[in-house]
């Protein structure tokens, strides 16, 4: 299935957040949409979740319109996965994974939720506690079991909005590889984030929004550039590799 | 056997017991099951008349009032993801019980007899959505819009009282306004059962979208859970539940609050799981209560609101205690 913004646009309380966004999630990839704090990342993300209508535009699923979808099948077609967790769920790590079959709760069978919620527990490595309360984990454990949740859903689109801002950089980089897997079997994943190595390694393609606006998209290669750095994010770069580092603040350029 | 399952089939037990004891408990010493028959094939004996006319509608409403405030108490506090709410609590059953003093005291329901749980329903029903705008504000804005529904209504209630012209009318008011079953009639059974049960209804279907609504509104709406949706139906229940409640039997308290407090250890912390054992003890709760008041203490019967609040503030107070230092 393929998620496309066909040219959206959204204004709030007099703020013009969103101008002619027209881009795609495609099967098989990792789209990573960045840009600076306030650029309308996550209010992109948002849209495309069907969680706020945009003013101008349509968000098409598969060339359906997303907001005339019945709300249980858009549940099945896609999986979002917020910034922000619950401050705390007393259920069973299960039970937490098992809410992402709510969808399904008319189409598939018991068998098959058990086996989506055991395949979802393993893949984030969370079978081992999962009778335990979630109310007991560590912030990493919880955010590995809300994607677990999100996972369960088996849905073609998965979106996640900033998925490893709270994580250590090993369950950084076990959630950034979880969503390569998830593409691999033919998910379109669009993920927010604000870690450029992290983009640069997990992503197959790149949006990169300012004020509201898509700069720019493409291969992390063909995206982050130096003066891409310089023009969006008001910073120089130096390069380790393959990656680059955010290095100094460029006095000259315009700043977000 | 699931810890759940074993759960509702005690408190099924409990009920069912309490129900017959409800039936056999009074001063009159008559055989239950004769006045039931007597009733069944319409002897008119003193056995059937106390049965049909006394004790069966004070059991089917204890037992139905309950059952919806046990449920709504647990339907709200999924609402709401906070263990405080409670339609007493936020001022629900003070509104609805406004609604209809109001009613009384203008003489309405004296020439119109289903005014009283209509106004009953539109003053629980108007505060329950007066709350759900203030919701968003978070938890501390709902309790303290609760606190300040019930200091109104309470207020309002006072001068009701204090206007009313005879002594014998506020003394009328006072005795319903403490929540009672005295005085209930096959006639309060009419009245009252299509509101608590198409309440409960509505309050029962609202299970897996409570469950949703624990990941949040924005994953529960992506799930196809509309949280208006939920809201409505959570509004519509509660305000018909707890107005028709109000309007045979005054204002019973706490029920709500204590039942999903000391059964969700025991049926786990998925709301839709908490609305049947809740709803059960509600019953239960307020079966055992009813008996209580008709033991003979001081001679005078004791008033079945006071004896829940008795029980519920400790049980409030033990909220409270928890909730300390936490975030608001």
């Amino acid at each position: 299935m393929i998620l496309q913004t066909d040219t959206i646009s959204l204004t709030l309380q007099g703020n013009r957040l969103l101008n002619d966004i027209a881009l795609d999630v495609r099967p098989g990839e990792v789209l990573g949409l960045i840009g600076p704090n306030g650029a309308g990342k996550s209010t992109l993300l948002r849209i495309m979740a069907g969680l706020l209508r945009p003013e101008t535009g349509r968000v098409l699923l598969d060339g359906q319109d997303l907001f005339t979808m019945p709300p249980e099948e858009r549940g099945r077609h896609l999986a979002y996965l917020p910034q922000e967790a619950p401050a705390a769920i007393g259920m069973s790590v299960r039970d937490v994974a098992m809410l992402g079959r709510l969808p399904h709760r008319r189409t598939a069978s018991a068998e098959q939720n058990e086996t989506a919620v055991q395949q979802a527990l393993d893949a984030v490595g969370t079978s081992a506690f999962a009778d335990r309360s979630s109310a007991r984990l560590s912030g990493g454990e919880r955010a590995r079991v809300l994607l677990a949740r999100a996972l369960a859903v088996q849905a073609p689109i998965l979106l996640a909005d900033e998925p490893v801002a709270a994580l250590d950089p090993a369950q950084a980089l076990t959630v950034m590889d979880l969503f390569g897997q998830c593409a691999a079997q033919g998910q379109a994943v669009a993920v927010v984030l604000h870690d450029l190595a992290l983009a640069a390694r997990f992503c197959t393609r790149i949006a990169v929004l300012s004020q509201g606006r898509l700069v720019s998209i493409g291969t992390p290669a063909e995206v982050l550039t130096d003066a891409l750095f310089a023009e969006v994010y008001g910073v120089a770069v130096r390069r380790c590799g393959e990656v680059a580092v955010p290095w100094s603040l460029v006095s000259s350029a315009r700043r977000p | 056997m699931s810890r759940y399952t074993l759960t509702v089939a005690i408190l099924s037990a409990v009920v069912l017991a309490l129900a017959i004891l409800s039936l056999a408990a009074g001063p009159a010493g008559i055989s239950v099951v004769q006045g039931l028959s007597d009733m069944l094939h319409g002897r008119e004996t003193i056995a059937a008349t106390i049965i049909g006319q006394i004790r069966l509608p004070r059991m089917i409403l204890a037992l139905l009032i309950g059952e919806t405030l046990g449920l709504s108490g647990a339907a709200l506090q999924g609402l709401v993801r906070n263990p405080l709410a409670d339609p007493g609590v936020l001022g629900i059953s003070g509104c609805g019980a406004l609604g209809a003093v109001l009613v009384f005291y203008t003489g309405v329901s004296a020439v119109w007899a289903p005014a009283l749980p209509l106004a009953a329903l539109s003053g629980a029903g108007l505060a329950t959505l007066l709350l759900l705008a203030l919701t968003r504000g978070g938890t501390l804005v709902l309790v303290l819009a609760g606190a300040a529904l019930g200091s109104m209504s309470a207020a309002l209630l006072a001068l009701t009282l204090n206007l009313v012209p005879s002594p014998y009318a506020s003394y009328e008011i006072m005795h319903w306004l403490m929540g009672s079953l005295s005085r209930a009639s096959l006639h309060d059974v009419l009245i009252a059962t299509p509101g608590l049960l198409i309440g409960s209804a509505l309050l029962f279907s609202t299970g897996r979208s409570l469950d949703a609504l624990t990941l949040g509104e924005d994953v529960a709406q992506t799930m196809g859970f509309p949280l208006r949706a939920v809201q409505w139906r959570v509004v519509l229940g509660t305000a018909l539940a707890v107005g028709s409640g109000v309007a045979v039997a005054g204002g019973i308290g706490f029920v709500g609050l204590v039942m999903p407090h000391l059964l969700r250890p025991l049926a786990g912390a998925r709301p839709s799981r908490l609305l049947l054992p809740s709803a059960l003890g509600g019953a239960a709760l307020l079966l055992a209560a009813d008996l209580f008041v008709r033991l003979p203490v001081s001679g005078a019967e004791l008033q079945l609101g006071v004896v829940t609040s008795l029980i519920g503030t400790p049980v409030f107070f033990w909220q409270v205690w928890r909730l300390r230092g936490r975030p608001v």
